[in-house]
């Protein structure tokens, strides 16, 4: 075999691996419902009214949480006067108003913000540590919580394993709480991409550098298909377009949506931000196993 | 009895029976968490300091670094640092720490490589920053941060305070070079970058107390502004971890908002709420520094 031969030979062999693992299947358990159910609900403004609205919306679902732990994850970053970087506090509340309501055994709020390490000053910025404490609802800062090692559920990013917080391992119903908002990044950070926050900075750091480095799609993937939110309430009520996460501007879409698929909220919600579903990695990936991305209007 | 007394009572009676204190709500010893405790106790002669050292000995991983916690893979990470300025601020035995201070300075931020500098110069331009000022990452693999910096700088400070060969004073002006090109236009530090896609970010009261620690040679520039904003941001504020890390960082810099930033910290201390192990501790160590105590953040602690 000559210098030319060989050099030819290691690019065809080069390559068929890389076919065959880019072919690979990447992920072990097919997750997606038979019928994904979505409630879009029409809301001006951020009030009182949102208790009663929510729970109206939540009845036709008819979620199976009686006697269970329900976790709301919102997604709280940083505070930015004047810009909706973060999950209304009020619409949080009502959330966990509504599944008080529905005879869940309880409701705690969640959230490892990704760039502050000051959670209580955070908590106390957007109102919703007050909000909370109104209505009693106990908080658990998801950056410095138990850990437990967890095995990923797919193999998008390599990880193959991330420790992720014993009060997420133990909930047994999982509701994210996005706010709805472009990001520079992954062009939307909505349901699947507010999963990122419940990845500890106490082990990871923060920013969760670890989860950029290893793909940000990806991550949101494996992250995903291990924990897979049982159900969406989004709040687009003041959504954010442009410079997301954190520098964009108000959009009113005066909408939130409710879900029972995480695949099915995001690419509706995409579509709202003006952008198409399938061109966002992590939510076309999704479409195969994590769940649907169509759904039944409600 | 005072604050200070009864924050150092909780924090002892919170100690684990196997050594440290717990992160948050865990149940196992956390590094960042036992370090804290332990510089808040340490002029206490109390059982909770023995078992908490040997908790930190026994869990330095074989190449000198410190995982997050007790029972966490050996992979190593940025609390390494902490530990090292724990370990000498409680006269412990050298070799752990000498340990430590290698690794130290081996581990650096991803952007510390070639082909990521000239990826960072050349193609990826969109968080606007200076590749070739690193400092230390979170987590091996990834890029350098502000927090890990800083703390990683005054490791190496204190345990260098004269005679530093060339590798540790060359690592040192680079630390300290990559915290002045991250910080926020306006002054004081976000978590990494000061400006993203052309935005500038806010800064934060905690990570620009920090940054201000392992900044403690500069008199001017960037050093002024960020104090003058860590002035403005504290006042108004609520959280007794974003006070305790100004009032250390106002003590090292013998600043004239000290008396004002601690006596906030004491008023916001509720005995009535539950405030977790790191607050306690952290506010202890104020406590103590803006009495005029050692600070164990100083970089020039002898």
């Amino acid at each position: 075999m000559n210098r030319r031969d060989w050099l030819v030979a290691s690019a065809a062999v080069t390559g068929s691996a890389l076919t065959l693992q880019s072919r690979r299947r990447k992920y072990s358990r097919d997750l997606r419902p038979k019928i994904s159910r979505i409630a879009i609900l029409h809301a001006d403004q951020y009030s009182d009214k949102l208790d009663q609205l929510v729970f109206d919306a939540l009845r036709p679902f008819n979620l199976d949480v009686r006697g269970k732990s329900v976790l709301l994850k919102p997604n709280i970053v940083e505070y930015v006067p004047g810009r909706p970087v973060n999950t209304d506090a009020q619409l949080v509340g009502a959330a966990a108003e509504a599944f008080l309501r529905l005879d869940a055994a309880s409701v705690m709020v969640g959230e490892g913000p990704g760039h502050h390490r000051d959670t209580d000053l955070l908590l106390h910025e957007t109102g919703l540590g007050d909000q909370l404490a109104h209505r009693r609802i106990a908080f658990v800062d998801l950056n410095r919580d138990e850990l437990i090692k967890t095995r990923l559920q797919a193999d998008y990013c390599g990880l193959r394993h991330l420790w992720l917080p014993r009060t997420v391992r133990a909930s047994d119903f999982i509701v994210s709480m996005p706010k709805v908002k472009t990001h520079h990044w992954t062009g939307v950070t909505l349901s699947m991409k507010n999963m990122f926050g419940i990845v500890p900075g106490c082990r990871y750091g923060w920013p969760k550098n670890v989860l950029h480095w290893a793909g940000i799609h990806e991550s949101i993937l494996d992250i995903c298909a291990t924990i897979r939110p049982q159900f969406v309430i989004a709040d687009g009520i003041v959504a954010m377009e442009g410079d997301g996460p954190l520098n964009g501007v108000p959009k009113n879409l005066q909408t939130i949506l409710l879900a029972d698929d995480p695949v099915a909220a995001d690419s509706i919600l995409a579509r709202l931000l003006g952008s198409d579903p399938n061109d966002i990695k992590h939510i076309q990936q999704a479409g195969r196993f994590i769940g649907n991305h169509e759904g039944v209007i409600l | 009895m005072g604050p200070l007394r009864r924050t150092q009572e909780e924090i002892e009676k919170l100690s684990l029976s196997g050594g440290g204190w717990a992160t948050g709500t865990g149940r196992r010893a956390g590094i960042e968490t036992t370090c804290y405790a332990l510089m808040a106790l340490h002029d206490r002669q109390s059982p909770a300091c023995d078992r908490a050292i040997n908790l930190l000995l026994r869990t330095q991983n074989p190449d000198g670094s410190w995982p997050a916690f007790e029972g966490d893979d050996p992979e190593g990470c940025w609390t390494t640092a902490l530990a090292a300025i724990a370990l000498r601020f409680i006269r412990s035995p050298s070799a752990p720490l000498k340990k430590a201070l290698r690794w130290l300075l081996k581990y650096e931020g991803r952007e510390g490589h070639w082909f990521w500098k000239w990826k960072f110069r050349t193609v990826d331009r969109a968080v606007q920053f200076n590749p070739e000022k690193y400092g230390w990452p979170w987590f091996p693999g990834t890029v350098s941060w502000v927090v890990p910096t800083a703390f990683s700088l005054i490791a190496l400070k204190q345990s260098f305070p004269c005679c530093r060969t060339e590798a540790v004073t060359n690592r040192i002006q680079l630390g300290m070079e990559m915290l002045r090109d991250r910080a926020c236009p306006e002054g004081g530090w976000n978590a990494g970058n000061g400006i993203v896609f052309g935005s500038p970010l806010t800064p934060h009261i905690d990570t620009t107390a920090i940054a201000l620690l392992a900044l403690t040679e500069d008199s001017h520039g960037i050093v002024v502004q960020s104090l003058d904003w860590l002035r403005h941001a504290y006042a108004g504020c609520s959280s007794a971890y974003s006070l305790a890390w100004s009032t250390i960082a106002f003590s090292v810099h013998q600043d004239r908002a000290l008396n004002e930033c601690v006596a906030d910290l004491c008023r916001v201390l509720s005995p009535t709420e539950t405030i977790s192990i790191e607050i306690l501790s952290l506010a202890a160590i104020a406590i103590k520094a803006a009495e005029g105590d050692a600070n164990p953040f100083h970089g020039d602690l002898k």
